[in-house]
């Protein structure tokens, strides 16, 4: 749960999401599930190049499990109140 | 090893805030600032600095070349599923 | 991943996508004598091979019940040979395909 809270903070911020076939799209996140799966909008294709197929993309959804890297906005990152929650998280999780 | 590792995970709690290092599948290694990360290894990295290894074969000679290619990123999510292992860094406790 | 066992069982459950073929048949006897054969190599010298093929060697420091390993003194092998040091790490249990106990050092 802590990712999903985590990306819900993320929504109408620009990322940069890389998937285990290479593909990279860059655009607004504009919602996340539980599964991290995730939509973008006015999406941009890094290598339009290399992938033509993909030039009249425009909005998308992701399935969360072909997701290799999400690169963030670091100064929308909270990295202290990231910390804190996961600390917490963990501490909740030891008697699982 | 200190007492507070009882689970392999413990491992990965101690190194919040520090400097890991974490082999991906694809040939891919990570350097970076772990900030959070959960029990399925999904995590983000702060400053990273990612290594991708890919061997290439010279058409002339026919030999295999190791080719490097580094990038670094402010701030990383990583999936879980393509961690293969993580090394935090040498402690002194 | 549904809600998980608890940490301190590691048990070779047929749940389990990394279990080895035999474990996975096991009768709760046998799962039992793979349990005891996971607590008795702790803190002892083990090979861990991975899916890749890859060789770990070092030190069992823990394990639970998706075989994530802690490790310490570990030494990476790709075909046999040395390619790098780690003080302690951490192996994600999917990619294991066995751990192997070697005699003490």
């Amino acid at each position: 749960m802590l990712f999903y809270s985590f990306f819900k903070t993320l929504v109408g911020k620009e990322v940069a999401v890389e998937l285990k076939n290479d593909v990279e799209l860059t655009g607004k996140l504009h919602s996340v599930d539980q599964y991290l799966n995730v939509k973008l909008e006015d999406v941009q294709v890094v290598k339009k190049e290399r992938y033509p197929q993909l030039l009249a993309v425009k909005n998308v959804f992701i399935r969360g499990s072909v997701i290799r890297f999400i690169q963030l906005p670091a100064s929308d990152v909270d990295v202290q109140l990231l910390q804190d929650s996961c600390r917490k998280d963990n501490q909740s999780g030891k008697g699982r | 090893m200190s007492s507070s590792v009882d689970e392999p995970l413990d491992l990965i709690r101690l190194s919040l805030e520090e400097r890991i290092y974490v082999k991906c599948r694809g040939e891919r290694e990570l350097r970076g600032k772990l900030h959070a990360f959960d029990r399925h290894l999904n995590m983000i990295l702060g400053e990273v600095e990612e290594t991708v290894t890919t061997p290439e074969i010279d058409e002339e000679t026919d030999e295999e070349i190791i080719r490097t290619s580094r990038r670094t990123v402010e701030m990383l999510f990583v999936r879980g599923d393509v961690v293969i292992l993580v090394s935090p860094p040498l402690r002194t406790a | 991943m549904s809600d998980t066992s608890p940490a301190g069982t590691p048990a070779a459950t047929p749940a389990q996508g990394t279990s080895a073929p035999a474990a996975a048949e096991a009768k709760p006897a046998q799962n039992k004598k793979v349990t005891e054969f996971l607590k008795t190599i702790l803190g002892r010298p083990v090979v861990v091979k991975l899916n890749s093929g890859v060789d770990y060697r070092g030190v069992l420091a823990c394990l639970d019940s998706f075989m994530n390993i802690a490790m310490e003194q570990t030494e990476e092998y790709v075909q046999g040979q040395l390619k790098a040091k780690y003080g302690d790490c951490f192996i994600r249990g999917n990619n294991v395909l066995y751990i192997s106990a070697q005699k003490r050092r």
